[in-house]
């Protein structure tokens, strides 16, 4: 293994039903980047993720983390924010940081606190009585929160204001250092493009491109969002 | 990690056992005290409502507990939940532990609130001795003590009950295995896997009774005139039995689980 790799997917497969979700999936990341994800719907972004974090079991393959399977020791070092809320909502948010500064070491309760605060959010207010926005939010700040050396995004932008969507993004580069990575998965490309470092395609569970944002914006002389609809043209 | 799963597992249930608890002592004592004051019509009638409503709130502790077992297991393991409980920096052993823990102590809780919900409602001096009586009649025709029995009565009812709550869990975590159909096929396995782990003790206790002629003859005579060292042995195997029956299955459990899941 590389030193500098963080996280590496070999002959990656997944199936349901006999019905290939992910065919043979390869690619490995470096830290120090923040790599966007992309590809239509169904094309195989959240299983891949959900793979990565324990979620689903592969079918055939490897993922490495830092060297490690997945398990207790990965999970420590992954931060991880799916594309649903799925927090107990009769928790208030204040129950909600005390079970994450329970369970990861890496938890930042005070960051989490100003991060709320930031986003207007009541610390004394139960999930159950906020908006699916508000919900999201929590989830990101807590996800955020986290000193950890992998962040997967799944969708982060997808149901907050454009305003909020700057704050995030923001936010992620703020957390950003030398050895940590993110990835994000979305649509909205042409949101999270001036953050990118790297890009990986995927699409009918393959992955038909990782190229460099800068190298690949260059060489088509388009920005990343054109490419992403040229390249998937219905 | 163990205990702190637990600490969660357990504010959960009680944020939603705790008002069956409250309300099944709060009608035993509404009971007591109408039973207890002026007998007119409509005070008996608010005693026969009142003590309907403390048997009433009795099984919902007995079905919440299981149903809400059942449904915590599922909902953190296999629904939204999920997201986060995988992936926190905990093994497969540790979530099912902590569960089975949960289950047993709140099975242990609901059947302590029924006897001190019965016995607010119930108690007086006539009605001990009514019990011990009735209770001595039988003891002293199976020969034994009222401890004895009590205690190997309460011991394979719990047992049973707890068997038949972990067969439940197996059956989510098989039923959630397939890709369709995945409560449909957690009740089919739960109860496939309730009557496979039923049969197995019965065998067993037949096996046993090859080499103990009173216990075979529970299983070769029709009327119930039962040998009094058969009915000792028999609850005293049938609760080992249940116990490594349980043992099994929990280690069955997390192996299946360690296998990895597939969460929606």
């Amino acid at each position: 293994m590389n030193n500098m790799e963080l996280l590496e997917v070999k002959e990656l497969n997944k199936s349901f039903d006999n019905k290939e979700i992910l065919k043979d999936v390869n690619f490995s990341l470096t830290k120090g980047k923040i790599v966007g994800l992309l590809g239509k719907n169904g094309a195989g972004k959240t299983t891949l993720i959900k793979l990565i974090n324990d979620l689903l079991t592969p079918t055939s393959g490897e993922i490495l983390v830092k060297g490690k399977k997945i398990g207790v020791e990965t999970k420590k070092i992954i931060s991880y924010l799916p594309e649903r809320t799925y927090l107990n909502k009769q928790m208030k948010v204040s129950e909600v940081i005390e079970y994450f500064k329970d369970f990861y070491d890496n938890f930042d309760d005070k960051k989490a606190k100003k991060l709320l605060k930031d986003l207007d959010l009541d610390i004394n207010e139960r999930l159950s009585k906020m908006s699916k926005g508000m919900q999201e939010k929590v989830q990101l700040v807590l996800v955020m929160s986290r000193k950890a050396d992998l962040y997967i995004l799944d969708e982060p932008l997808g149901g907050v204001d454009p305003a909020t969507r700057d704050y995030i993004l923001d936010t992620i580069l703020s957390n950003f250092n030398e050895k940590a990575s993110v990835i994000i998965s979305t649509h909205l490309i042409s949101d999270i493009e001036r953050i990118l470092d790297e890009v990986i395609f995927i699409d009918k569970g393959e992955i038909i491109l990782q190229e460099d944002a800068d190298k690949l914006r260059n060489k088509e002389k388009s920005s990343i969002d054109e490419v992403f609809r040229r390249m998937f043209k219905c | 990690m163990l205990v702190k799963l637990l600490k969660y597992d357990l504010k959960y249930m009680l944020k939603n056992m705790g008002i069956f608890y409250i309300l099944s002592i709060f009608f035993a004592i509404t009971t007591r005290i109408l039973f207890n004051i002026d007998q007119s019509v409509m005070i008996k009638i608010l005693g026969q409502i009142s003590v309907g409503c403390m048997f009433s709130m009795i099984a919902s502790v007995l079905i919440n507990t299981m149903m809400r077992s059942w449904v915590r297991f599922r909902d953190s393991l296999y629904k939204d939940e999920a997201y986060l409980t995988h992936t926190l920096p905990v093994t497969k052993n540790d979530l099912y532990n902590s569960k089975f823990i949960q289950t047993l102590i709140f099975f242990i809780i609901g059947f302590v609130i029924i006897i001190i919900s019965l016995f607010i409602t119930y108690y007086s001096k006539e009605n001990w001795a009514a019990i011990t009586n009735y209770v001595k009649t039988i003891t002293t025709g199976l020969n034994m003590s009222t401890a004895f029995f009590v205690t190997m009565f309460c011991i394979v009812v719990f047992l049973e009950v707890f068997n038949a709550i972990q067969c439940g869990f197996y059956g989510i975590i098989l039923g959630h295995r397939r890709n369709n159909g995945k409560i449909a096929f957690s009740v089919l396995f739960g109860f496939i896997i309730y009557l496979v782990a039923q049969t197995i003790i019965l065998g067993l206790v037949f096996v046993y009774g090859l080499f103990d002629s009173s216990v075979m003859e529970l299983f070769k005579t029709a009327t119930i005139n039962v040998n009094v060292e058969a009915f000792k042995t028999l609850a005293i195997l049938s609760s080992v039995l249940y116990l490594l029956i349980i043992f099994a299955m929990s280690c069955l459990c997390k192996k299946t689980l360690s296998k990895g899941v597939n969460v929606e």
